[in-house]
């Protein structure tokens, strides 16, 4: 038969070679129709929604069960979701572990499960049986301790590989720069989180999150719509539970300028490169067409992009750089990026910022705009192949409330997407300026990420997103330190002359002047001090106190404009009473200061010394330069109530005045809030009275 | 109970019979040798246009590793009729998406176009065929994106080198020996003469396989199929063509004795000049030649040993036999045996090895099946502080039982119905198909294999995995090879 077609072939005129000219592209047929099939969509009495798209091309069938839980705050138990997910699986009151994964092989189906979700897909013909076992595990689960500290053990060596997977390192990392520690998103289990994880904790979690209150069981391929009803009858309407989970407290960390967060992955060949930053929008925002269009302009899926064409097809940087906005219910972020090789990687950025930067500023040509949205009407058609998709696009209309012709109409949508829409979109949602840069990649090239910084102190991050501490064993006791600090600020050779110099200092006044992003304008502070222990600050503006605190050597307090006047207890003033001296440090031995060092920590490349003290209230840490022994940042926190509250002092710009080292620049963040400081003027010895700060 | 319900499940078994869809095609050849083959499927209004090159990187000479796959790059930068960069922009400002993909026996480039682009598809990658043209910056700039795209895969990533470590160590004087990526060194090495060479031989249409799936009309596509692949010149004469589209006056003259004005550059086949006629009949006849060495010897003969220090936190063990070609009859049951050994939670090696023992993180093998040899590779990576020599003991143990013991009816049942499950799956998309249609022509010399398949795999009896398991995992000769952090150096 083979034969013969050859021969037929043979036959046709030999060859038509000059009828065609090659340089004339062909044109498109009509356009085919695009149809998306409807989905059936029916809410069960126990309030499971219940989503169904049929499709019979394959005799296969899937069910996925998704709950509607918000994210938990694990705290120090980060990673229970991911063990209680994993756990789902590890037998039943009917089937131990064994028995159970003999079963799911044996139809040669999938079942899985994670921390919001069981999976199955199995041949039609085994639908029943596939369900018996989905369901047993979603009833009956019974997490047995031996498969517990099984698992346990698994995460534990998984940990340990995590820490050369530089995918894995660049995601952690993400989830610390663009989450405020009180969001789920931000943790990251450890090995430290993990040893807290107990069994029962993870049987509260699964009684918690796995409800049929709120849930969406999503049924794909050979079924009908009949067939589904009597299953889900059979197996799911006995299921009860308590309402879903609900957290109010999810806060993102918004980028503020630019920060460059270090992995170090020794021996890499390669830097794994993330510009990312949390944006404000939930699924089904009416945004989100545009910010695809958008978001296909700058690094999408495509070869065409910009960072495509830029950093593979033009400098030739990477094998790929993408971009993709998530968009998600509980914190979306934007990221851009792609492995770069390392002497490449600093530009690399410089580029992806500078096609970030770009999106807001030049409008695309028609020619872009024309061929994204092709391209994405085209992906679009394609993605109506399988049949999830049907059933993700239901799932997400009934989820988000959406127009229920939301998808009917997507491609009308999307061709309505203008050049001034992307313009006002990238103005909305892209910045190069207030980024998260991360960067997964071998130390060596950690200066050249400097200039990326806003104030150029890069944070070194470990491969699980937490702060890297780089601490060495002091070389001098804790006295010792305190007394070249003294020396060093009162440029003395000896302590005799020092204490000699500092006796002669009976008063001071500083003024300095504040500034914050967050207020328009600056601030005024003037701080007083009167031998002994006399002290006062207040704090103006336009005319008008804002806060003012006191203490006289036997009572002392503070004002505010929002909080009044409050007094000093006598806990505090007994506090105040022993701390004497300009310099206080010099009575830690006596005023009943826990002080201790703690090594040399290297600071933005800088050695320094940490002190760390206590004097039952605060926690503190100094930090002073190695070599000069100068006092470069102080750290306290505090407990207020339930909140712990942590104050950042940083002293800069020293200055001999009257004999006395002074920082002339002093800023101060608390929480998000930076307050940059300049000194005005130091007076010594002049007249203070103290009763302008009462 | 448990024979009870083995019965039970035999029944089911029989009344429902296989599930595997029928998928109809029809095939030809052109007279330049191109291979044609067309499926019909309307539920989604796209189509797949793919072109298999039989040509991979056991192609490639010693020296020029890595170079088929640099070439494929190469092969995405233009044509005499698509300028530098336009190439994916085409595709995908008419709605479609493109790829490719290069293996150790075959490239192959596909594009995905909604359903009334098929034409444009096929004008593309007749174009690719006939006269792809590239520029010094192409080469560059793709020289480096690849040496990228193996940091990105192999280099940077922990345990990423591990086919390539085995490869090295399995198949020694072998084209084989070395993986598609390459070297960097030998990717540097590229001359214009290896770029020149390497198209004229394996891009002509009598090395390649045409496979259009999706929602087409078959009597429109062969006539474009005629239009736009048929006029390609057979024989060598695609290479007379192409020098006179590339090489100066004074080179084509060199060459050919022939000036080209002597060709008619619009009608060139039917060119007047008698001499050039002449020429153009004489490359016509002289056909392309491959050089195909059948029987490739360096397969291993003794137990091989070795450690490859990486930047890795938990040490990993991979094991590897000298398996047949993947065209041979015991690829069946060598495949289901390794479903037996690692398919699934309820497997042998996971059952032992990761749950009971807890020696191990995960395990997992595949029959690495190729056209000119195979390789079986078991992997595993250790637990926290766990020892290989007794992760290695274990392991041993499984492979020993399954060559002493035939398998139990339960889990001979198992791994039948797990394969159903997989050969379903495996033709759910048009591209997957197209694939999978090509595929089975070049390798197995039949294209009905993608229906046939099933049949294969439900022919194997368990004394068949019992006999391939002895016959093919060998205690005297395989590698094992060990994977240590770089700290234990």
């Amino acid at each position: 038969m083979k034969n013969l077609i050859i021969i037929l072939v043979a036959l046709f005129p030999a060859l038509v070679w000059g009828q065609i000219d090659r340089s004339i592209r062909p044109t498109a047929g009509p356009a085919p129709t695009i149809n998306i099939k409807n989905s059936e969509v029916f809410k069960t009495s126990n309030g499971i929604t219940v989503i169904l798209s049929e499709n019979h091309s394959i005799p296969k069938v899937s069910f996925d069960l998704v709950m509607d839980s918000d994210p938990i705050l694990e705290k120090e138990k980060a990673g229970l979701a991911n063990i209680a997910g994993e756990m789902i699986k590890s037998g039943t009151s009917n089937r131990d572990k064994d028995k159970l994964d003999n079963e799911i092989d044996y139809i040669g189906a999938s079942l899985s499960a994670d921390q919001n979700s069981i999976f199955l897909s199995c041949l039609s013909k085994y639908t029943d049986k596939g369900l018996e076992l989905m369901t047993d595990i979603l009833f009956n689960a019974n997490f047995p301790q031996s498969e517990f500290d099984r698992i346990v053990k698994q995460y534990e060596s998984g940990l340990k590989a995590q820490k050369s997977n530089p995918g894995q390192m660049a995601n952690s990392a993400k989830s610390k720069a663009n989450f405020d520690n009180s969001h789920p998103y931000s943790e990251i289990m450890t090995e430290e989180s993990l040893k807290n994880i107990s069994l029962e904790d993870v049987n509260s979690y699964f009684k918690t999150v796995f409800t049929p209150k709120g849930s969406y069981l999503v049924v794909v391929g050979d079924i009908n719509l009949e067939q589904t009803k009597e299953l889900v009858e059979k197996y799911f309407v006995s299921w009860d539970g308590p309402a879903a989970y609900v957290n109010n407290t999810l806060k993102a960390k918004p980028a503020n300028g630019g920060q460059v967060y270090f992995v170090n992955k020794p021996g890499a060949v390669q830097s794994v490169v993330s510009i990312t930053y949390p944006i404000d929008v939930i699924p089904g925002s009416k945004d989100e067409i545009g910010m695809s269009v958008l978001n296909n302009l700058l690094g999408g899926s495509g070869f065409g992009s910009r960072l495509m064409q830029n950093l593979r097809e033009d400098k030739a940087y990477t094998y790929g750089c993408y971009s993709g906005f998530n968009i998600d219910e509980n914190g979306s972020t934007f990221s851009a990026g792609g492995n770069f090789r390392n002497d490449v990687t600093d530009s690399a950025i410089t580029q992806i910022l500078y096609e970030i930067g770009r999106m807001s500023k030049e409008a695309a040509t028609d020619e872009e705009l024309e061929l994204i949205k092709s391209s994405m009407a085209g992906s679009f058609a394609r993605s109506l192949e399988r049949p999830q998709t049907i059933a993700r696009f239901a799932l997400k209309v009934t989820k988000y409330n959406l127009d229920k012709d939301y998808y009917t109409n997507y491609l009308k949508n999307l061709a309505a997407v203008n050049k001034d829409d992307l313009l006002l979109l990238a103005k909305k949602y892209l910045s190069a300026e207030n980024v998260n840069i991360i960067v997964v990649g071998n130390e060596s090239i950690i200066n050249n990420l400097k200039p990326f910084d806003s104030n150029g102190k890069i944070e070194k991050l470990d491969a699980f997103g937490a702060k890297v501490v780089e601490i060495v064993a002091a070389d001098i006791t804790a006295d010792k330190l305190i007394e070249k600090y003294i020396l060093s600020v009162t440029e003395s050779s000896s302590m005799k002359s020092a204490k000699k110099k500092l006796k002669k200092i009976k008063s001071y006044t500083k003024i300095s002047e504040l500034s914050a992003e967050q207020i328009p304008f600056p601030l005024q502070m003037t701080d007083v001090w009167i031998t002994p222990n006399k002290e006062g600050n207040k704090m103006e503006a336009q005319g008008m106190t804002f806060n003012k605190s006191y203490f006289d050597g036997t009572s002392g307090g503070s004002s505010s404009m929002q909080g009044g006047k409050v007094k000093l207890s006598d806990d505090e003033i007994a506090k105040k009473s022993k701390s004497k001296g300009l310099f206080p440090e010099l009575n830690y031995s006596t005023s009943g200061m826990i002080y201790s060092l703690k090594g040399i920590e290297t600071i933005d490349g800088n050695p320094m010394y940490k002190l760390e003290y206590s004097d039952g209230e605060s926690s503190n840490i100094d930090y002073f330069d190695k070599t000069t022994f100068l006092k470069m940042q102080t750290i306290s926190t505090k407990k207020q109530g339930d909140e712990v509250v942590s104050t950042e002092m940083t002293f800069s710009d020293y200055r001999d005045t009257e004999g006395i080292m002074m920082p002339y620049s002093v800023s101060l963040a608390i929480g998000p809030m930076i307050l940059v400081g300049t000194v005005k003027e130091i007076k010594i010895n002049e007249k203070v009275n103290l009763d302008s700060f009462k | 109970m448990k024979q009870l319900l083995c019965l039970c499940a035999l029944l089911i078994f029989t009344q429902n019979g296989h599930a595997q869809k029928k998928i109809d095609y029809v095939e030809y050849d052109l007279p330049n040798g191109l291979h044609v083959i067309l499926h019909q499927e309307k539920t989604t209004p796209i189509v797949a246009v793919s072109v298999l090159y039989h040509v991979g990187s056991k192609n490639e000479n010693i020296g020029r590793t890595g170079f088929a796959h640099f070439f494929e790059h190469l092969l995405f930068e233009g044509s005499a009729n698509i300028e530098r960069g336009e190439y994916d922009k085409i595709v995908e400002s008419n709605g479609g998406t493109l790829n490719a993909n290069t293996s150790n026996d075959r490239t192959y480039y596909f594009e995905l176009m909604p359903s009334n682009q098929l034409e444009l598809g096929m004008w593309l990658e007749s174009e690719r065929m006939l006269h792809a043209k590239v520029n010094i910056k192409g080469i560059e700039t793709q020289r480096s994106v690849v040496k990228e795209e193996k940091r990105q895969r192999i280099d940077n990533q922990p345990y990423a080198s591990f086919i390539t470590e085995i490869f090295k160590r399995v198949f020694v004087n072998h084209p084989y020996n070395w993986v598609p990526i390459g070297s960097m060194e030998d990717l540097d090495a590229a001359q214009e003469a290896d770029y020149v060479n390497f198209y004229k031989t394996f891009y002509v249409p009598s090395n390649a396989t045409l496979s259009i799936a999706g929602d087409l009309d078959i009597a429109q596509t062969k006539e474009w199929v005629q239009k736009y692949f048929g006029s390609i010149p057979s024989g060598q004469a695609i290479n007379l063509y192409r020098d006179f589209e590339n090489l100066s006056d004074e080179d084509f003259k060199k060459t050919y004795s022939l000036d080209k004005s002597a060709f008619d550059a619009k009608d060139f086949l039917n060119s007047r000049d008698p001499q050039a006629k002449k020429l153009i009949a004489k490359e016509l006849s002289n056909p392309t030649k491959i050089n195909r060495p059948e029987n490739y010897k360096g397969k291993m003969t003794t137990v091989i040993k070795d450690t490859v220090y990486d930047n890795i936190q938990l040490p990993a063990m991979f094991i590897s036999y000298n398996f047949p070609n993947e065209s041979n009859p015991d690829f069946y049951a060598l495949e289901m045996m390794n479903d037996i050994l690692s398919g699934g939670n309820s497997s042998r090696l996971n059952k032992t090895l990761v749950e009971k023992k807890e020696l191990a993180v995960n395990v997992f093998s595949f029959p690495y099946g190729m056209e000119a040899g195979g390789v079986g590779i078991f992997g595993t990576i250790g637990s926290n502080g766990a020892n290989l020599d007794t992760l290695l003991l274990e392991f041993d143990k499984q492979i020993s039982t399954i060559q002493n013991e035939l398998v139990s009816q339960e889990e001979f049942e198992k791994i039948r119905n797990q394969k159903e499950n997989d050969i379903v799956s495996s033709n759910s998309t048009i591209a997957g198909i197209s694939e999978n249609l090509a595929n089975n022509y070049v390798y197995f010399g039949s294209t009905n294999r993608i229906n046939t398949l099933l049949d294969g795999y439900m022919k194997v009896t368990k004394e068949d995995i019992q006999r391939v398991a002895k016959k093919y995992l060998t205690q005297d000769a395989r590698l094992i090879l060990y994977y240590l952090p770089k700290d234990n150096k």
